[in-house]
């Protein structure tokens, strides 16, 4: 019973960070974009700087009416949003947000979120296949593509780090970095990491299967009110993941030179790689799909691979 | 055509591409089909935003085309009204003072600046990077409060009258057209290819997509930017003068692909060219007046006459024919882009979907122009 | 261009275009907050023609010849001649005139039309209207328009006011 009600509990904290995550991220998107065009952003909600924008658009997306494309594959459809906020939420369970923080400190944790953040993929198709839309359709394509090859090197450029840490606990991993990060040696890896994490999450240069001014809005140009919001609010989940899983494997996750409590040290570093994500976003052009396949397979996995070769050497002089 | 592996079927789709899309410039449809991610065929399908330009005019005594030509590229507003005056003055013998030549020039050539600025930064939306839209929103801006306050209008000025230009410009004026220009050498243009012409995704997108050859430009009837990314320095200004382009000193940039990434320097450095030429302009520019002696009613003779002019996109003409009376027989308006449009089919066919948006975007279509 | 270089070029690149946008977020907005704080609007943006009243007379000077009616490109001019009903003859007055800004082109022709000096342009930024109907105006509310308006008064050939 304490099991079932602990477990109750935990998925509502889980829930509640994920929301108010993704309310602060997306909040802080239009910031930068305003500022970055020498805009001001969302300023008129909730006093200074428009703090409760996020809240109001998302109430304003609750009470829209529940539009449905004609012709849709109706559950494909109605579940496409769940299946890919779904697996955006699970993946918090794994991550060490500070010492002994964390929902549940699995010794696979690192294999747990590879597999789990897979799923988003699913979602993405089914919300693409479901509208009976071209541009959705399109997009849905580009995004099975993409989403599928990135995760190649994304999982190859954590193995350095398996190696390195010995284990795929991601508690443990952390706990091994405390006298120097991962970045060090695997400098490549983080690279590798970073951009595949900006791909996975669909964002620019990498948006395509968005990709506003070919697709009108990609796999969700049919989705509306509520069921619209869960999209955002999975990519936003799974950017916050992907630069938290970043920090925690390159850089140190919650070891920091200064006296302050560990979380508040990995959230500094998370946030500032969210930070750098959206810098991006706002800064370069779109790739083109061919070359976003390239830059995958033909650049980013054989670097991954020296990647690993490298760590191994490195590991194999040192020890 | 659809490639079918045996066992699986694939099969061609149609999509329209608008004319409510976000990146088709105005009202463009375009029927394309598609084979997954390829361009099999791209059709453009026009008219959506015709308003009989051509046929209203016979009705309507010749001052009063001037405001309505601005309406055709309403984003060069002041090339068309140029052009048009020229046709009626040169038909109809009305002279020209001289400060009114050099202040055409001045306003035509900081219209093409202000134009090209909208077109940076449309093109880069099309490739999916927002900021530069901002940015070229933002320089382009300032240019329409300067034509704003020597006009009185922002967008469409309906500025020129037969016979000379309706208000005349101040010292005042000119100093902060001076400033503009100062701030969109100095900073503006370096941060234009800062931000995207010189990043290497931008060349990678552009470079090699969307060739056209010479021959091909002219035997399509290209001009403007379009046809000089061809490597021919073809440029009414140089070519044919009018106004007082001859007393002027200026380059013609050329590229030598055709290809988008080549229509794009063009026209960055076009920017740059303008800006000389309006430096030269402000350093020369006569006194006197601006607007001559007869010009309330013109009337044409019987005969026709074609004037051509550089426009930002390429050669704007108006073939005017009087009959004797007050108002036009015919005027026919040839539109630079409409021509260009008609290259879509050809430069589109095989390319990604991602690509045929970047060939749109390079052409730099307006649609109030393409259908009248 | 081979592979070195192309990423070496992408990295200066896009060192160089994030230089761009930080130094753009650290200088300040250029947004202006329109409806409470008002941007500058240039003096002398031709809004509406309107019919003025003549200072020393008191009175219109439109005499209803209807030169500006055929002059307007558009023909958003609309003028009946006022008729002394006892005699039934034609009065030199407008007994209606209308002026439909929604078709207007605000191209200041019907002024340099108008032989009486009876019409004048105004700058008035801000006209807009939720229904279109409503930017049809007839005699009098043109000339409330005028008597709260600001005229551009500039004969041809000669500067705006505002530069
Ligand atoms: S400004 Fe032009 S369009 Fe408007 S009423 Fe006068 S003549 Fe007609
Ligand atoms: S031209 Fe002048 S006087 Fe004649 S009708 Fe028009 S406003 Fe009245």
């Amino acid at each position: 019973m304490n099991d079932v009600l602990a477990a109750v509990l935990e998925a509502i904290a889980v829930l509640c960070y994920v929301a108010l995550n993704a309310f602060v991220l997306i909040w802080l998107e239009r910031k930068i974009a305003g500022h970055i065009q020498r805009r001001v952003g969302p300023l008129r909600v909730g006093g200074p700087g428009g703090a409760l924008q996020s809240l109001a658009d998302g109430i304003k997306l609750f009470s829209k009416e529940d539009f449905r494309p004609g012709g849709r594959d109706s559950l494909v459809w109605w579940l496409a949003p769940l299946v890919s906020m779904t697996p955006a939420v699970m993946v918090f369970i794994a991550i060490p947000f500070g010492q002994h923080l964390i929902v549940h400190d699995m010794n696979i944790g690192l294999i747990f979120i590879a597999s789990i953040s897979s799923f988003g993929l699913l979602g993405v198709f089914m919300a693409g296949w479901g509208s009976n839309n071209k541009y959705s359709l399109l997009g849905a394509m580009r995004a099975g593509a993409q989403l599928f090859s990135y995760e190649i090197p994304a999982i190859l450029s954590t193995i350095g780090v398996v190696l390195a840490a010995g284990s795929l606990s991601l508690e443990t991993i952390v706990a091994k970095q405390s006298a120097h990060w991962f970045l060090f040696p695997q400098i490549l890896g983080f690279i590798v990491f970073y951009i595949a994490v900006l791909a996975e999450t669909n964002r620019t240069p990498f948006d395509l299967a968005e990709a506003e001014s070919e697709l009108v809005a990609g796999y969700f140009t049919e989705y509306s009110g509520i069921r619209w919001a869960m999209f955002p609010f999975a990519e936003y989940g799974s950017l916050f993941t992907g630069c938290a899983l970043a920090t925690t494997l390159f850089l140190g996750g919650w070891h920091g030179p200064l006296f302050l409590p560990g979380w508040i040290w990995f959230l500094i570093k998370t946030y500032i790689l969210v930070f750098i994500a959206m810098w991006i976003r706002w800064t370069l052009p779109r790739v083109r799909i061919d070359q976003l396949m390239d830059l995958g397979w033909k650049f980013l996995i054989p670097l991954s691979l020296v990647n690993i070769l490298g760590t191994g050497a490195y590991i194999a002089l040192v020890r | 055509m659809a490639t079918t592996t045996p066992g699986l079927q694939s099969q061609l789709m149609t999509l329209n591409l608008g004319p409510q899309h976000p990146s088709t410039h105005g009202v463009l449809r375009v029927v394309v089909t598609l084979d997954g991610e390829e361009v099999v065929e791209a059709q453009p399908d026009i008219g959506y935003l015709h308003r009989n330009f051509e046929k209203i005019v016979e009705a309507w005594a010749l001052p009063g085309v001037i405001p309505f030509s601005d309406r055709n590229d309403y984003l060069a507003a002041i090339a068309n009204e140029v052009c048009v005056c020229d046709a009626i003055e040169t038909l109809g013998q009305v002279e020209l003072p001289d400060r009114a030549r050099w202040l055409r020039v001045l306003f035509a050539e900081l219209q093409r600046i202000i134009s090209h600025e909208l077109w940076y930064g449309a093109f880069g939306m099309d490739l999916g990077a927002f900021t530069p839209f901002l940015y070229g929103f933002r320089d382009r801006e300032s240019g329409y409060l300067l034509m704003e306050k020597a006009t009185g209008a922002r967008m469409l000025y309906g500025f020129n009258r037969v016979g000379g230009l309706r208000n005349d410009v101040t010292d005042a004026w000119l100093k902060e057209l001076e400033a503009y220009l100062d701030f969109l050498d100095k900073e503006a243009w370096p941060e234009y290819m800062k931000l995207l012409i010189d990043n290497e995704i931008f060349v990678l997108r552009t470079k090699g997509t969307g060739v056209l050859t010479q021959e091909q430009a002219i035997a399509w009837g290209a001009s403007g930017p379009v046809l000089r990314s061809t490597g021919l320095s073809w440029d009414l200004r140089k070519k044919r003068p009018y106004l007082v382009y001859d007393q002027l000193d200026f380059a013609v940039p050329t590229g030598t692909h055709g290809d988008n990434y080549d229509r794009a320097m063009v026209r960055m450095l076009e920017i740059k060219e303008s800006i000389k030429i309006i430096r030269q302009v402000m350093k020369r520019l006569p006194d006197g007046p601006v607007l001559g002696k007869a010009r309330a009613s013109v009337r044409l003779p019987t005969a026709d006459y074609y004037a051509r002019q550089e426009s930002p996109r390429g050669e704007v003409g108006v073939y005017l024919v009087g009959n004797g009376r007050p108002n036009a027989y015919r005027l026919k308006w040839r539109a630079p882009t409409f021509s260009h449009l008609q290259l879509v089919p050809l430069l589109c066919r095989g390319v990604k979907v991602a690509d045929m948006i970047a060939n749109l975007g390079s052409l730099d279509v307006v649609m109030g122009e393409v259908d009248r | 261009m081979s592979l070195p270089r192309t990423v070496w070029n992408t990295i200066k690149s896009v060192v160089i275009g994030h230089s761009v946008t930080a130094r753009e977020i650290a200088t300040r907005p250029i947004t202006v907050f329109y409806p409470e704080e008002k941007p500058e609007f240039p003096t002398g943006s031709r809004s509406v023609p309107v019919l003025k009243v003549n200072e020393e007379s008191g009175y219109i000077n439109c005499t209803s010849c209807g030169l500006c009616e055929r002059t307007c490109p558009p023909g958003c001019i609309d003028i009946e001649q006022a008729v002394d009903p006892a005699t039934n003859k034609k009065k030199p007055w407008p007994h209606s005139y209308t002026l439909d800004l929604s078709h207007c082109m605000v191209c200041n022709l019907c002024i340099e039309a108008c032989p009486f000096d009876a019409l004048e342009m105004l700058d008035v930024p801000e006209l807009a209207t939720y229904q279109v109907q409503d930017l049809k105006f007839n005699k009098e509310q043109l000339l409330d328009l005028w008597k709260t308006g600001k005229a551009i008064r500039i004969a041809e050939g000669q500067p705006m006011p505002s530069n």
